[in-house]
């Protein structure tokens, strides 16, 4: 025995019943502790298996939802431009069926709806040259009125509603621009006569507000001094060359044959020429004349 | 132990991270509504843009409202429009004060059946006093039609450059060809043996034959007259076609003085009421309607003369 051979042990023998006290507290413990460890650690193994399982289906999950709000924001531009493709369409037909509306000015009516009916525009043109534009706002209501309009007080706006403004509001409005179209090209020649022939002319040249007559003394030849009348009416006001043409000659009583035939082809060229278009054709004739005399 | 006791409570504590992460975005980012909200504050200019996307739309119906009206009021239909302008104002001092642009337009469209495609430019001369615009050029071009009578009459108004006349004239055309059209249709609907259209109804002809005068045939020739001023008029003239042996017997010239027996027939009665009176005049009597059935029936002329 170690104690018997070691007579000198420490702490004799309570020191050792202490000890071995210890030793079989060591052992037992020994014995139960790892079967109480391997539960704990057993458990802990699973809890933290579970938790990493959890932790990575929350990592992806959130590295998913990452990827989705980045992506929904990347995803913005072209998320936006289709929508901006189709606003973009949209404003494009605008921008299209404005010019449209615009471009039918050039039929010679255009308009716009209003809140009671349709403001019309009527354009007009002599030829090639765009000239005024008039406008008239109509009431769509039984019965069809007038509200405003630019039409000037000598057409006459009264006598044409009267005949179609009820029944046929198409043929009304065409009736007026023919109207209106006439009188600017009535206007119009006389205007260009005025302003690019005034040197042919005796004194200015004389005409009704609905320049439907109109009356000049003119000179048959720019340096001569022999001057013809003339008097031109439209009686239709739906036209720009003149129903009546006469051509006088004030200071003379009779005139010589070649000067008759000459005031008959001037009468004649008056029938079918605008009137600025025949004082062209008789300055070319002069210049004309002037080569031949040098 | 320690070490697993400590692993855990990092994965308890990353775990309520990310619970934590997994919910915020929810909440922000993620949130469409939200993103646009950023995106806005980014552009807002297109912010703008989308509050009125509703406002376009609506506005564009009411463009297109007014482009049916127009189309329906002048019979012209415009598909296609596009404008080009060039500044021609010139850079020498003296010239400055007069302002010059060109414009290239281009257009397409039909007014009923006839379809045409233009080019033209206006020249815009602004000066202190006044603005002018002039057209310079004018291209019609139109697909070849059975209406020979246009083909003179297009040429006439690019010579002119008289676009507004070129418009009024064929509104003016086809609605007498229309016109036409149904007056044709429905003399040979009243009078089916006596009336033959040998090129349909579209056509300017128009044959009246009667079973009981063979190889005698009355042919209605009806043409449209663009006058020079762009007016529009009908014009019809009748041809007697008669066998040889007819024309011998023809002691008083009655064949003879028909065509111009018919412009004065045209002139009292008007376009309609003459043509029935020529077709019942050659109808067996039978064939014939009293003359308040006639009356009802009339077709609405569309201009008067």
């Amino acid at each position: 025995m170690e104690w018997a051979n070691d007579g000198k042990s420490k702490g004799g023998v309570l020191a050792h019943l202490e000890r071995l006290e210890i030793q079989v507290n060591r052992s037992h413990k020994n014995l139960e502790d790892p079967q109480r460890a391997q539960a704990v650690e057993h458990a802990l193994r699973t809890k933290i298996h579970k938790l990493r399982c959890l932790r990575d289906e929350l990592r992806s999950k959130v590295k998913r939802r990452q990827a989705r709000v980045r992506a929904s924001i990347a995803n913005e531009e072209p998320d936006q431009t289709q929508e901006i493709s189709e606003q973009e369409v949209a404003e494009r037909r605008q921008e299209n069926v404005k010019a449209i509306l615009q471009a039918y000015r050039f039929t010679g009516l255009s308009g716009k709806l209003t809140s009671r009916g349709v403001c019309v525009c009527i354009s007009t043109a002599f030829e090639g040259n765009l000239l005024d534009s008039y406008f008239i706002d109509l009431v769509l209501q039984k019965p069809l009125w007038i509200h405003h309009h630019s039409i000037p007080i000598f057409i006459p706006l009264e006598e044409i509603s009267a005949k179609y403004l009820q029944t046929n509001i198409q043929r009304f409005l065409f009736c007026l621009c023919e109207y209106l179209n006439a009188y600017a090209g009535r206007k119009y020649q006389a205007d260009r006569l005025q302003s690019d022939f005034a040197a042919y002319l005796a004194r200015p040249l004389q005409r009704n507000p609905l320049c439907n007559l109109l009356s000049f003394t003119y000179k048959v030849e720019l340096r001569g001094q022999f001057l013809f009348c003339a008097r031109l009416l439209y009686k239709d006001l739906t036209t720009t060359l003149p129903t009546d043409v006469t051509i006088t000659y004030p200071e003379m009583d009779a005139l010589p044959p070649s000067w008759e035939e000459q005031r008959a082809s001037h009468e004649n060229l008056f029938f079918t020429k605008p009137l600025h278009q025949v004082f062209t054709s008789f300055a070319r004739k002069g210049e004309k004349l002037d080569v031949t005399q040098v | 132990m320690d070490a697993q006791r400590a692993e855990v409570c990092a994965l308890e504590a990353e775990i309520a991270a990310l619970r934590r992460a997994c919910e915020e975005p929810r909440a922000a980012g993620e949130d469409a509504g939200l993103v646009q909200k950023s995106l806005r504050e980014i552009y807002p200019s297109d912010s703008e843009g989308w509050a009125s996307s509703k406002d376009l739309q609506s506005h564009l119906e009411h463009l297109e409202s007014e482009l049916l009206f127009l189309s329906t009021l002048t019979g012209i239909n415009i598909r296609n429009y596009s404008m080009k302008t060039e500044d021609l104002t010139s850079t020498e001092k003296t010239e400055k004060s007069i302002k010059k642009v060109l414009q290239k337009h281009r257009l397409s469209g039909n007014c009923h059946m006839i379809t045409f495609q233009l080019e033209f430019e206006i020249l815009e001369i602004q000066n202190k006093e006044s603005l002018s615009s002039v057209i310079t050029d004018l291209n019609i071009i139109m697909e070849p039609t059975e209406y020979s009578e246009l083909s003179e009459f297009v040429s006439r108004a690019e010579e002119r450059r008289d676009l507004l006349m070129f418009f009024r004239s064929l509104r003016f055309f086809v609605e007498w060809c229309d016109y036409r059209k149904r007056t044709f249709q429905h003399l040979k609907d009243k009078y089916p043996e006596v009336v033959h259209l040998p090129e349909g109804a579209a056509s300017s002809c128009m044959g009246v034959r009667s079973a009981c005068q063979p190889g005698f045939e009355l042919v209605v020739v009806w043409r449209m007259h663009m006058e020079e001023e762009g007016k529009v008029f009908p014009k019809l003239d009748l041809l007697p076609k008669v066998p040889q042996q007819a024309l011998e017997l023809d002691q008083h010239h009655i064949l003879e003085t028909a065509p111009l027996r018919f412009r004065t027939l045209l002139g009292v009665l008007g376009i309609e009421a003459a043509l029935e009176s020529l077709i019942t005049s050659l109808c067996p009597a039978d064939n014939q309607f009293p003359a308040n059935t006639q009356r009802e029936d009339k077709l609405a002329q569309p201009f008067e003369s």
